[in-house]
């Protein structure tokens, strides 16, 4: 008991917890990452890393069955927990805490689980009558089964007019610094996107997007560029975007978090090897913005949108006054599969990270017009 | 030909001794990581730096896991691969007057080690049969094809200067000055592989947030340990090994070798950890063109100025 005892204790005191964001609860989940910081706690990069699972807000019914496979693939010791708003995180993470020591109950909860091995899926399953079943053929050529009941992988034409297996991996919605509630069922061949299907999860049942205040909307846009600058592999730069972000929300004066700010936009242009590393991902022109019927702040290639995400809080006015309303994000949606078709994994990340900001913080109801 | 070094190999049993140091240096840098984020996110550095321990605590309680069809047995042997290999690295580094293995070839011995390090990584993210860990792997692989020869006529610099490929004779060449001075660049860019074998900061897309950990990705419990344990002991072999090469070995005033090995080991390998905070991560796409286009240039051109200085001055 002593030895088990002692290293439970060590364990929680760096606890990797999963955040699952539910469209329309990104306060929730800002607040569930600073408590996470403040306990010296860490997120986690998938559900094998995690020990906890934190709902935030309100998940519909499709992402709750997403969730639900992801809590079945989390190794254990483990718990979950639902946080519905971002003053509750604190309590939930403490209960938490007492559930992932409790050595007994981790027993039972271990014995009670299924022997199988955990399937490496983390999307729900697809529902195509809502899609009017044109993927059908894609599902076609998947009859045959490999080992363990896994479709194996069949085979099409690369680019290159060369035969390539491709195999079908949906992206999202439970996946880190990925806008919540989007799945992008794709066909790779390889690690590069060769056909991309987009699909906004439970959107008939979210809110129409909101207006929102300045400042909120600012912190919305440095929480974007964390993420981004996660995903380019830069944690340092990512950690600074989150704490300017928190000085934003936090109503901290004004001044101090502008300069915060501006100290990480800084930070950012100077650096060499992120300018060369984006460059040209997800170039938009003047051409292909008109088309899509976006505003003509997402030209230019995902270096160009990171910078502009920063000085977008720059500029503002840090006032209580409603913005202008931002984008649907469907239409954001419908713009990105032409976009990401042929781009690497990577690549994929950072061109969706790059777009999606710029759409409203809650989702809308798939087919209403855009509202720019 | 120089005269050969004094070195003593000391009996296997010295290994247990060499795993210990392996490890405490591995730790060390572990430490000092979890320090350096702390700080950047605003919190006390010492609570970052029992991360290891926390860390080692939290992975040794987790279950382990596997998936659907997954190959475990080369999966797992991927992950504990990575401890041995570092462990293999640093039997040719001598400690002072002391070394585990005199091997005549010890800098082929260590060149042979790190290409190991292909299979290991590459394995890892094969074995559990999941799309994130595979992506993993195979930038691993693009990596390594970009630094792999880089590193090669690298290691093969102060080789040449010391006329010997015997670790123990390279050290004792630099009792004049340090090869780290007249060939900045190949120890630059034995550096930069260094972070490319150890899977570490700008050279980690194999293990990055855009594919959910990648190699990393489906991986927990002692699994997950004996991976990052590997990571960081590969770093700090890969620091270890640059002491001899380049940093003049135990040279130094006042303290015994041993010690000046161990000081100059922690020195570089802070540096290394420091990069991960400063630079993002180098795309295994674009990093290809460079490590063909600029790196392995550059680097025979150190090569060659080595060889012209060496066959003047011998």
């Amino acid at each position: 008991m002593g030895v088990k005892g002692w290293l439970a204790r060590q364990a929680v005191v760096g606890a990797h917890a999963l955040v699952v964001e539910s469209p329309g609860a990104w306060l929730t989940r800002v607040a569930v990452e600073q408590a996470l910081v403040r306990r010296g706690w860490r997120a986690a990069a998938s559900a094998a890393d995690a020990d906890v699972l934190v709902v935030c807000g309100q998940p519909g019914a499709r992402l709750a069955g997403a969730i639900d496979h992801v809590w079945d693939q989390l190794p254990g010791p483990r718990a979950r927990t639902g946080v519905a708003a971002a003053a509750d995180a604190d309590a939930a993470l403490d209960q938490v805490r007492s559930v992932l020591l409790d050595d007994r109950g981790q027993r039972g909860d271990a014995a009670a689980r299924a022997v199988a091995p955990a399937g490496a899926e983390s999307a729900p399953e697809r529902d195509d009558g809502d899609d009017g079943g044109h993927h059908g053929g894609d599902h076609g050529e998947m009859g045959m089964s490999g080992p363990g009941g896994i479709p194996l992988a069949s085979g099409a034409s690369a680019r290159d007019g060369l035969g390539m297996d491709v195999v079908h991996l949906p992206l999202g919605p439970v996946l880190p610094y990925w806008p919540p509630g989007l799945v992008l069922w794709t066909t790779m061949q390889g690690d590069v996107a060769a056909e991309v299907e987009v699909e906004l999860l439970d959107a008939e049942d979210a809110p129409l997007p909101d207006r929102e205040r300045r400042s909120l909307r600012s912190a919305r846009r440095c929480d974007a560029a964390a993420a981004m600058l996660m995903l380019a592999g830069w944690d340092s730069a990512a950690v600074a975007a989150r704490r300017a972000r928190d000085g934003l929300l936090t109503g901290a004066s004004a001044s101090e978090s502008v300069s915060a700010v501006a100290r990480l936009h800084a930070r950012v242009a100077r650096s060499r090897v992120l300018r060369w590393s984006l460059r040209d991902l997800g170039r938009l022109d003047d051409e292909q913005v008109a088309e899509h019927l976006l505003p003509q702040h997402l030209r230019g290639d995902a270096h160009d949108r990171l910078l502009r995400l920063l000085t977008a809080c720059l500029d503002q006015q840090h006032d209580e006054a409603p913005t202008e309303r931002d984008l649907d994000p469907s239409a954001v949606a419908a713009a990105l599969p032409p976009l990401l078709t042929g781009l690497d994994l990577a690549a994929v990340r950072l061109v969706v990270a790059s777009l999606v900001p710029f759409a409203a913080a809650r989702a809308a109801p798939v087919g209403g017009g855009p509202d720019a | 030909m120089p005269e050969l070094a004094q070195v003593t190999q000391v009996a296997p049993v010295w290994a247990v001794v060499a795993v210990l140091l392996l490890g405490g240096v591995a730790v060390v840098a572990a430490g000092l990581d979890g320090a350096l984020a702390a700080r950047a996110a605003g919190q006390a550095p010492l609570s970052g730096a029992r991360m290891p321990l926390v860390e080692t605590a939290r992975l040794l309680r987790q279950r382990r896991r596997t998936l659907v069809a997954a190959d475990s047995l080369l999966w797992r042997s991927g992950g504990a691969g990575l401890v041995l290999v570092a462990l293999l690295m640093v039997a040719v580094v001598p400690l002072g007057q002391w070394t585990l293995a005199d091997l005549a070839v010890g800098v082929v011995w260590f060149n042979a080690m790190d290409v190991v390090v292909w299979a290991l990584v590459w394995l890892a993210g094969w074995g559990p049969n999941a799309a994130y860990p595979l992506v993993g792997g195979y930038r691993f692989l693009a990596q390594a094809l970009a630094y792999e020869l880089p590193l090669m006529f690298a290691l093969t610099a102060p080789a040449v200067a010391a006329g010997s490929l015997r670790v123990a004779d390279v050290a004792a060449a630099q009792q004049g000055v340090w090869f780290v001075v007249w060939m900045p660049v190949a120890f630059a860019v034995y550096c930069l592989s260094v972070v490319g074998f150890s899977v570490w900061g700008p050279l980690a897309p194999a293990v990055g947030a855009d594919i959910a950990g990648g190699v990393l990705a489906e991986v927990s419990g002692p699994d997950r340990l004996l991976l990052q344990a590997g990571r960081y002991a590969l770093l700090a072999a890969g620091a270890a090994f640059a002491v001899p090469l380049f940093l003049g070995g135990g040279s130094g005033p006042g303290l015994p070798g041993w010690c000046w090995v161990l000081v100059k080991t922690v020195l570089l390998l802070a540096a290394l950890v420091a990069v991960r905070r400063r630079i993002p991560t180098l795309r295994p796409d674009r990093f290809v063109e460079v490590g063909w286009m600029a790196l392995l240039p550059v680097v025979l051109l150190q090569v060659l100025v080595v060889s012209v200085v060496a066959v003047i001055g011998g």
